[in-house]
């Protein structure tokens, strides 16, 4: 068994459990800050760990993280930033003044000090920084690149003393790329097979008899 | 079929590795899967189908565990509520997950104001964890009458028509929407944002059409569906927030709900013109026994209420056991491995290291085909665990590199298991994945109850007795937008002032007189491992809120 505490309780469970259900041994509510409950996909499970003999406290979601022995585990709220970076879709369709609004909308960028504290509060060890750099200096499809796997757990929000809120830029640079250079060419075509009235369907065809 | 029958004969780990050839015979071909689904697949468990017997769908059989929920007492009287803060929007959507965020997008974008609840935090459902894909028929050698007809066939015929035709001639306009919001979408290789989709085959489809984005799909459709909604200007989001009852007015209509804010610890009761439900599914009932792939929130919530309301049911009695869910080790068993490795390949073998179905049939027939194996005899044993070997060493000989490069999901689970993929097989077992049917629907997401509408995985009739891989993302988008602008669009007959459970009373006279128990309780909000005790949390309830200072504290969660 592995013993181990969570939000101040001890907890003793099998090798290999997962902090969240640890924590649901532990007598802890999973009514917030859970959600896959393993796939590591929510962002909703995020954790401050602290491992034996390891003097630093990292970050990591519960859900995905199997218990070790004497570990100390707090659960974090979802930090919302200090202000919205407001926009809206029409912000998204014009490439050539992409760059503007990501100055605009997300001003604080410019600003980033090079602490790396995103790249350490980031549970999925993507390079926040780089990627917030990137976007600051006009490479919108570079920034967007390296957000690629980002799950919007919101703790490089936490960690930038700047308030660059790097997770949501990096979500502005990928709809930004998305929005307004996507333009499949079978999808445009098939959107006006549909509208001009050249493709239908004919709901009463199909027979249960494979062709 | 229950798993808990399942004989623990199987064949061992180290006998089935050591049979695993990798060149296996094609699988023997299935002319007729219905004595197989019949005889395996769990729907048609012995002993588990219950009849319903009070409400809009009595005479139809569902699962028992869940019978006992659509039959249940509601969570709260009058005397809950009376006192009750009370706020007004013009649409209420309830449920965060993608059809409940493009429901409110879509209402909010006609020029209502909305309010969107959610039992956790917008976007954690399973929506988000969504792998494959979406479908969608871009293909130049394909159609949408080839989309329309794979996906009846797919659900056994028993889809509604209608339903079927405005689900697949929604998907080219759909994806477009999806682009215009900012979502990215794979391109075929070596084309740039001009060139073609690159698509995959689904199981059950006689063309290429799923649409991804590496096989994290759901994620990069959530992250931006949940930007999207939380930074409209109309619509507020209360996260935190289950749903515990409808409100009806005197004709029976749909004027709101009351939910239950883990925050506060107090009900708080939301008076609108319609509300849609988008509450998704019921895997974490387990039922018949089995794992899940689910999200934690998947209780069934708005499919009880809705039903209590008089919402009629369709295909109750039919869920989705994804063939694929890992099935070792215990800590892990249930979660998904998607059906994106059997469509670049990857095959299935029992114990003899033999195949024993064609890997892409549909998903039903894939899950009864494993659980057959399983049953007799010829699955694989790895520390009391039971299924069969999906062949990922196979699948990377043959296309060097993929699994690092496209199968990134499966790798992540597989490294969480202690397994490298690249030279283990991953042992597999089905998991309960999704709910066929739900709420009848008409083609506006409407339901029978005026002011009610539907989208996503708690609504019926699309998928019949068995959906097709990448047709949830695919609804979840096509009918959120028609529910989302059929709700804004929604006017009462006769406005009425009365917000109140007159439905409640009603529904515990027809328990009574058929003979129910009161003492059952629905919905549930949590799972049992969720350790959530209503009346307990009520407990820590503050009473010194008013109703403006109220609002404030519940936006800013």
């Amino acid at each position: 068994m592995v013993n181990l505490t969570i939000d101040g309780r001890p907890a003793s469970v099998p090798e290999g459990t997962t902090i969240v259900l640890a924590a649901a041994t532990a007598g802890i509510a999973l009514t917030t800050n859970v959600g896959c409950m393993g796939q590591g996909v929510c962002g909703a499970c995020r954790a401050l760990v602290r491992r034996t003999g390891e003097p630093e406290v990292r970050t990591a979601l519960a859900c995905e993280t199997p218990v070790e022995d004497g570990m100390q585990v707090s659960f974090l709220d979802r930090v919302a930033p200090r202000r919205p970076h407001a926009y809206s879709e029409t912000d998204l369709v014009d490439g050539w003044t992409a760059y503007e609004r990501v100055l605009a909308v997300f001003p604080e960028a410019v600003r980033c000090r090079h602490c790396s504290g995103c790249d350490r509060a980031c549970p999925k060890g993507l390079e926040v920084q780089k990627g917030v750099n990137l976007a600051a200096s006009g490479d919108i499809a570079g920034a967007a690149a390296v957000f690629d796997l980002c799950v919007m757990c919101n703790l490089c929000v936490a960690a930038c003393p700047e308030h660059i809120a790097p997770n949501h830029l990096g979500l502005f640079a990928r709809r930004l790329a998305a929005a307004g250079t996507q333009r499949p060419a079978d999808l445009i075509r098939r959107l006006h097979e549909i509208t001009s009235g050249a493709m239908t369907i004919d709901a009463d065809a199909c027979t249960d008899k494979q062709p | 079929m229950n798993p808990t029958e399942i004989p623990a004969a199987g064949i061992p780990w180290s006998e089935a590795i050591a049979a695993l050839d990798g060149g296996s015979a094609p699988p023997p071909a299935i002319t007729d899967a219905q004595p197989l689904l019949r005889h395996w697949h769990p729907d048609h468990s012995a002993g588990g189908p219950r009849r319903l017997a009070v409400g809009a769908s009595a005479g139809q059989d569902c699962p028992a565990a869940l019978a006992d929920l659509l039959q249940a007492d509601a969570l709260i009287d009058d005397i809950d509520i009376a006192g009750c803060a009370t706020v007004s929007t013009e649409v209420l959507v309830i449920g965060g997950g993608g059809a409940g965020c493009i429901a409110a997008l879509t209402a909010a974008e006609a020029g209502a104001k909305v309010l969107l609840t959610t039992k956790l935090g917008l976007g954690d459902s399973n929506t988000v964890m969504a792998e494959g894909g979406i479908q969608c028929a871009v293909g130049a050698e394909d159609s949408l009458q080839t989309h329309f007809e794979d996906t009846l066939r797919g659900g056994q015929m028993a889809g509604d028509r209608a339903l079927v035709a405005a689900l697949v001639g929604d998907g080219p306009a759909s994806v477009r929407w999806l682009i215009e919001r900012g979502m990215t979408f794979d391109m075929e290789e070596g084309q740039g944002p001009s060139g073609r989709l690159r698509r995959k085959r689904a199981g059950g489809t006689r063309v290429p059409r799923i649409l991804s984005f590496r096989d994290v799909t759901g994620l990069e459709m959530m992250r931006v569906l949940r930007e999207a909604a939380g930074l409209h200007p109309r619509i507020t989001v209360w996260n935190r927030s289950p749903v515990v009852e409808l409100l009806s007015d005197e004709t029976g209509g749909c004027v709101g709900a009351v939910i239950y804010s883990l925050h506060l610890h107090r009900f708080v009761l939301i008076r609108a013109r319609s509300v849609v439900m988008a509450t998704g599914g019921a895997g974490r009932l387990h039922l018949n026994g089995f794992p899940t792939s689910n999200h934690l929130g998947a209780t069934a919530d708005g499919l009880v209420l809705a039903y209590r309301m008089g919402a009629r049911l369709r295909e109750p009695d039919s869920f989705q056991y994804h063939p694929t869910g890992i099935a070792w080790p215990p800590a892990l068993r249930g979660q998904l491995i998607s059906e994106a490795a059997r469509s670049l390949g990857a095959t299935l073998v029992n114990g003899h290291g033999h195949r024993f179905v064609d890997e892409l049939s549909p998903r039903d027939v894939v899950a009864a085909a494993i659980l057959r194996e399983c049953g007799e005899g010829r699955g694989v044993l790895r520390d009391g665990c039971v299924g069969v070997l999906l062949d990922t060493p196979a699948l990377e000989r043959a296309r060097p590199g993929i699994l690092k490069t496209t199968l990134v999901t499966l790798c992540h689970l597989a490294h969480k298991a202690g397994i490298d993929p690249a030279r283990e097989p991953v042992p597999v077992y089905p998991t309960l994945h999704y709910q066929n049917g739900g709420i009848a629907i008409g083609t506006d997401g409407g339901t029978e109850v005026p002011g009610l509408y539907c989208a996503g995985e708690v609504s019926g009739g699309i998928h019949g007795r068995n959906r097709l891989m990448g047709n949830a993302l695919l609804e979840l988008v096509g009918f959120g937008r028609r529910a989302g602008a059929a709700a804004a669009a929604f006017q009462p007959v006769r406005p009425s002032g009365r917000a109140n459970l007159g439905h409640v009373q009603e529904w515990r006279r027809a328990l009574v007189a058929a003979g129910l128990p009161l003492d059952v309780k629905a919905p549930v909000l949590f799972p049992p491992i969720a350790g959530f005790d209503l009346a307990a949390d009520r407990a820590l309830g503050r009473s010194d809120l008013s109703a403006r200072s109220l609002e404030a504290a519940l936006q800013v969660l």
